[in-house]
């Protein structure tokens, strides 16, 4: 399948272990990535809080740089927070032909535009993975198994709500699609009360002690479930559950120390890729447990 | 054609001295009847002593917010088949008090405790500049279409139950209260929005603790979209007012939109230094209250750079967009002109087109 | 000054006002027409010169709700927009898309929290007006729901704004808090009840749960259809079609049900869809949302199905134009009291109107008749008595009929006997049921034996509350041997301005009430035919 792929910002700063490692599992899915290498940011929310019509023809210059790639099945996006500041401005843009002209409009000059095609998608990496791919098919790819590992599914708030806007009346389970792919990969998934909670990212520059009080809280709740590890398809997430997780623990008074994966580190390692390629030495909160625990099945 | 359906409901009684627990109650009622009627038909038929706020049964009085499998909504107009199916096969569907707000018996919470006292906060009433004209005021029509999206709040409470920014932080003004504020904020009669944005944005515990969850979005019965309204008034305290906060939030936003601007991608390396320089790195007076954040974030930047994943070329060197000329000249376009453009999706609807193809002035859409 | 409510405030039922309220603001409107519009909608049985207070000070009152912050409807040039409603001969709705009493109601409420030294009691349930030995008024008792203590408010007046009584008919527009207690303790207390038999059926409601949309969707433009796909109003109201007088639609449509050219589920068609979608997201968001939620109907694609539903109380306490009861020191006003400006039927839209000015009046009058007076006296020792009452009955072994089950019978009593066409034989029977039921609920057990938050035992006030209403109705209805405005008696079915053109009153008087009458007051307007 081929795909127009948007790998985001800070998949390619912050976490460049989240890009490293799509770039990695994609051919073992049979998935051919062409990325929008003049793409821009999505605004992650906050160009939205400033200026509409500015994030709105930032995302339509994406998506039409999307649409104009011969041959693609769709765009993919490795971020929830990509997907949902994308889906909001594509709501906006499709909602309004006089917007969307207007929109357009300042895109000229690099001669993109984009047209509202109801066939057309824009799909974060777990939703491609559930309703592209399918889970029998990636049932099928699993090499290894990864039994006996227990993980805490994390989404990310931009992808689970609002569901109107996130096309749950077509797909309702997409609240549930992290917890079948930790299924069908041999693993099993945590339930615990922060999953679809919010991670604090964005208020870690604005109230620290909000932010840091949710990712330690929900955190916390997952190693008192039994979580081995936590996986999670949004990098912001990513920084907040793991890069943070040290400076979480004094907000929650108590130990954390739970690693947090990407969620195509989590695939990868089930498609027989190693831990180390994956670049699970690259995260704050170490990883050596579950790597030693994936030693083990590779070894039986 | 009436079906079975179980209700799990969690009882409270304050007089007891008991603590909450579980009963179950057999209900018959038609699939397209809402959890609130099972309710009713439960206390009717079997313990009229369920507690639970309600009256219209039309999701008008904001009455009966409560938690249906743990999804905050309004009873009267949650369907029970719905919940059911929800619930799951052969699972009953669960009924709670909201979240975040103290419980006084059964379904019923302690809104004044919470709520109402968050409501008081914002100064809920229109404050006109000088006395009001003989007639009407004139003012755009759209102003009030626009603010009637938060007039339309029935102050049900559900967003506050919802919210998870005040599951952490209870002295969070929350959702309703700032949607209430942008009632105000929106109007053109109201002659305070200045001072009604610089008190909210000072706030530590106002406009900039919103964590961005959408929590509040998803669960209001009357589209209010407290978030979108929370980051009006965030757009409105920086771009009309340059109000500068102590919780920095000037300074992210402005950071942020300036790197995405001169880089095309987002430069973490520099948001953070950023944010709390007034957006510049260079220049600008520091706000007190960013000190103390940018002190407190040095140590994870530390940790950053000893995990690999942050280096110090990336920290200097941040790529710029092949094209990046042209994300410049958008921006430049669109700053320009003297109003922001909003398209307002509480007027315009979903898929507006689709359904107008001819309608839309001068368009060319199928 | 203290608001005591059984809720909390913005819970009360004029959020489902949804349509507007009436003004001739305009330049090009008058009073004059207003009022005319709103005698003939009475079918003359209004008072004339409450009516024209009423419409003289509409627009000052419309401009004060602006001034408040009420965001009102603006027309291009940023003016005060209208809409068209039911019969009237001008566009004269103000309106906030289709939540104009909510707006209406939750400013007045910001105005509340603004002046704080207004006492706020919330969700403290009203049992008993009290009175001192000359008759005067002297205060209430009243029930904290928080904690189920009892309080006895000390007053030199009482202003009554309770609202309706919907609730006495299944299924009903009105919310459940609608059960006519300060009719009902006003009547208690002494104050004749007035135009009781005035019932309005509005003409478009959900069917089952009887559910309003609002006659905003008809005054955009929106149609009614029988299931013969037949425009049907020509035949009834060719001139005004859709827009004339509730009570005229009503008819129309229980005419065309009754006479087989209805759908199967009882109901005709209103097709919102020739509004457009835009103007429906614009102007009739609400129910939209009622389509979807509570009927599975998109209204911006398909008709919804509608009936006549009960709606309003166009009779109650019995009041002057500055809201005075007939005893002293207590007033009444918006659907709770009779002025009467409603008459046999009330006009869309009045209703908020007839709220506002009368409040307004009611407590200005109050305030300045406060002054001259003392705090008055209790006579008796009625804190006592509601206290004990409301033990006997949590005492109660369970042995007679549920609370649910009596509410239940009288609903569907009403419904199916004191509606849209009435007979005597059928009242009488109503009337029959009414007093058994009476009988009934002093045995009535209740579940809830605790303090905090016992719904079920004030459900059991409530429902006697509820009684004397319904016997009120009832009886009125017999009285009135002619057809006019709502009331539509098929053995008697022309208006008879001869012998009935006046009001019938009830007071209690031991065990039955007591039948008087009032004359209808006439400034301008002689009665005429009144046809749409």
């Amino acid at each position: 399948m081929k795909l127009a792929y948007w790998p985001g910002c800070v998949s390619r700063g912050f976490t460049p272990e989240l890009h490293g490692s799509m770039e990695l599992v994609a051919p073992k899915l049979d998935l051919e990535l062409v990325e929008l290498d003049r793409a821009n940011c999505c605004g992650a929310g906050v160009i939205a809080e400033h200026n509409q019509e500015l994030v709105d023809t930032l995302n339509a210059r994406t998506f039409a740089m999307a649409q104009a790639v011969d041959g693609a099945a769709g765009m993919m996006n490795i971020c929830s927070t990509c997907q949902g500041a994308q889906s909001e401005c594509q709501e906006r843009l499709d909602a309004d032909g006089d917007y969307r002209k207007h929109v357009n409009s300042h895109l000229r000059d690099e001669s993109l535009s984009y047209e509202r095609d109801p066939d057309w998608w824009n799909k974060n990496f777990l939703w491609l993975l559930v309703e592209e791919i399918g889970l029998e098919t990636l049932a099928e790819k699993v090499v290894r198994p990864l039994e006996g590992l227990r993980i805490a599914p994390f989404y990310g708030c931009y992808i689970v709500r609002p569901t109107s806007r996130l096309g749950y009346h077509r797909h309702p389970e997409r609240d549930r699609y992290l917890e079948q792919v930790i299924d069908v990969l041999g693993a099993e998934p945590v339930e615990y009360a922060g999953s679809h909670k919010c991670c604090g990212f964005p208020l870690i520059t604005m109230n620290r002690v909000t932010s840091l009080r949710q990712a330690g809280r929900h955190l916390a709740d997952a190693i008192d479930a039994g979580a081995d590890c936590l996986v999670t398809p949004c990098p912001l997430c990513h920084l907040n559950l793991d890069m943070q997780q040290p400076a979480a623990v004094q907000y929650v008074e108590r130990d954390l120390d739970v690693p947090v994966l990407h969620l195509p580190q989590m695939v990868g390692l089930a498609l027989g890729l190693e831990p180390k390629e994956l670049g699970m030495d690259k995260h704050v909160v170490k990883t050596r447990e579950v790597q030693r625990k994936v030693a083990s099945l590779a070894a039986a | 054609m009436a079906e079975n359906y179980t209700l799990k409901i969690r009882r409270y009684n304050p007089e007891s001295g008991n603590p909450a627990y579980w009963s179950e109650y057999a209900v018959q009622l038609d699939p397209e009847r809402s959890v609130l009627d099972g309710i009713l038909q439960a206390k009717d038929r079997e313990d009229a002593s369920i507690g639970i706020r309600c009256s219209c049964r039309a999701a008008i009085c904001g009455s009966c917010a409560v938690r249906i499998n743990g999804k905050t909504a309004l009873a009267c107009n949650t369907s029970i088949s719905d919940a059911a199916a929800r619930a799951g096969a052969d699972e009953p569907i669960v009924v709670e008090p909201m979240n975040n707000m103290p419980v006084i018996k059964d379904l019923i919470v302690d809104m004044d405790a919470v709520h109402w006292k968050k409501v008081r906060r914002v100064v809920p009433w229109l404050l006109p500049d000088g006395p009001p004209p003989e007639r009407e005021y004139i003012v755009p029509a759209e102003a009030m279409i626009d603010v009637t999206q938060s007039m339309a709040c029935i102050q049900c409470g559900a967003c506050v139950g919802a919210c998870l920014s005040l599951e952490v932080d209870p002295e969070f003004i929350g959702p309703a209260a700032l949607a209430k504020a942008y009632r105000f904020v929106g109007d053109p009669r109201d002659g305070q929005h200045e001072e009604r944005l610089r008190d909210l944005a000072e706030d530590p515990h106002g406009m900039y603790d919103c964590t961005h969850c959408f929590a509040c979005i998803e669960v209001c019965p009357k589209d209010v979209a407290p978030m979108s309204q929370i980051m009006r008034l965030r757009r409105r305290a920086t771009g009309d007012f340059d109000i500068k906060d102590g919780n920095n939030g000037y300074g992210h936003e402005k950071a942020f939109v300036d790197l995405v601007e001169r880089y095309g991608t987002l430069h973490e390396a520099q948001l953070l230094p950023r944010s709390f320089g007034d957006g510049s790195l260079v220049k600008g007076q520091t706000e007190p209250g960013a000190v103390k954040q940018l002190v407190e974030s040095l140590p994870t930047a530390i940790r950053g750079l000893k995990s690999g994943k942050v280096t110090p070329r990336k920290v200097l060197l941040h790529p710029k967009l092949p094209d990046q000329d042209q994300v410049r000249r958008i921006y430049k376009e669109i700053h320009s002109k003297d109003e922001r453009l909003e398209l307002n999706m509480y007027i315009v609807g979903e898929n507006a087109d689709e359904e107008e193809p001819a309608m839309a002035e001068g368009s060319q859409e199928s | 000054m203290g608001v005591i409510s059984k809720v909390h405030p913005v819970r009360s039922h004029s959020n489902a006002a949804a349509g507007g309220i009436n003004a001739a603001l305009n330049p090009e409107d008058s009073w004059e027409s207003h009022a005319f519009d709103t005698v003939k909608g009475s079918d003359y049985l209004g008072d004339q010169d409450a009516i024209e207070i009423m419409c003289r000070e509409a627009p000052n009152e419309v401009l004060h709700l602006e001034h408040l912050g009420v965001t009102f409807h603006r027309d291009e040039e940023g003016k005060l927009g209208t809409r068209a409603f039911g019969g009237a001969s001008a566009a004269r709705t103000y309106y906030v898309a289709d939540i104009t009493g909510q707006a209406l109601l939750h400013v007045l409420y910001e105005q509340l929290m603004k002046f704080d030294t207004i006492d706020r009691y919330e969700e403290w349930f009203t049992t008993a007006l009290v009175r001192d030995d000359s008759g005067r008024i002297a205060g209430a008792v009243t029930r904290n729901m928080r904690d189920g203590t009892f309080e006895l408010f000390t007053a030199k007046s009482v202003i009554l704004a309770t609202g309706g009584n919907g609730q006495l008919f299944i299924p009903t527009t009105n919310a459940l808090i609608c059960t006519g207690d300060g009719i009902a303790m006003a009547y208690r207390a002494g104050a004749p009840l007035m135009d009781m038999e005035m019932v309005q059926y509005h003409p478009t409601t959900l069917a089952g749960l009887g559910l309003l949309i609002t006659e905003g969707a008809r005054g955009e433009g929106a149609h009614l259809y029988n299931a013969q796909g037949e425009r049907f109003m020509e035949s009834y109201a060719p001139n005004t079609m859709e827009l004339a007088g509730r009570d005229v639609v009503s008819r129309a449509e229980q005419t065309e049900i009754d006479q087989g050219r209805g759908f199967p589920d009882g109901t005709v068609a209103l097709d919102i869809t020739v509004v457009g979608r835009k103007r429906i997201h614009e102007a009739l968001r609400e129910i939209v949302n009622v389509g979807r939620d509570f009927a599975g109907t998109d209204i911006t694609r398909e008709p919804i199905h509608i009936k006549p539903g009960n709606h309003y109380a166009m009779g109650g306490i019995k009041t002057d134009i500055n809201g005075q009861t007939d005893v002293p020191g207590l007033y009444a006003a918006g659907e709770c009291a009779c002025v009467s400006v409603h008459g046999g039927n009330r006009l869309g839209a009045n209703s908020l109107l007839d709220t506002l000015i009368f409040g307004r009046r009611a407590g200005q009058h109050a305030a300045e008749q406060g002054r001259g007076v003392s705090m008055p006296t209790p006579a008796g020792s009625e804190l006592a008595r509601e206290r004990d009452t409301i033990s006997e009955i949590v005492s109660r072994d369970r042995s007679g009929r549920r609370v649910s089950e009596i509410r239940a019978e009288l609903g569907t009593t009403m419904d199916g006997k004191v509606a849209v066409f009435r007979d005597e034989e059928r009242l009488r029977e109503a009337l029959e049921t009414v007093k058994r039921l009476q009988e009934e609920v002093k045995t009535v057990a209740v579940d809830d034996k605790g303090s905090v938050f016992n719904q079920d035992v004030l459900g059991v006030l409530e429902l006697q509350f509820m009684l004397d209403n319904a016997e009120c109705i009832a009886m009125g209805a017999i009285e009135r041997k002619e057809s006019r405005g709502a009331q539509y008696r098929t053995d008697y079915p022309e208006r008879n301005d001869a012998d009935w053109l006046k009001h019938i009153t009830l007071t209690a008087n031991g065990d039955v009430p007591e039948v008087g009458f009032s004359e209808v007051t006439m400034t301008q307007w002689e009665p005429e035919e009144r046809t749409y």
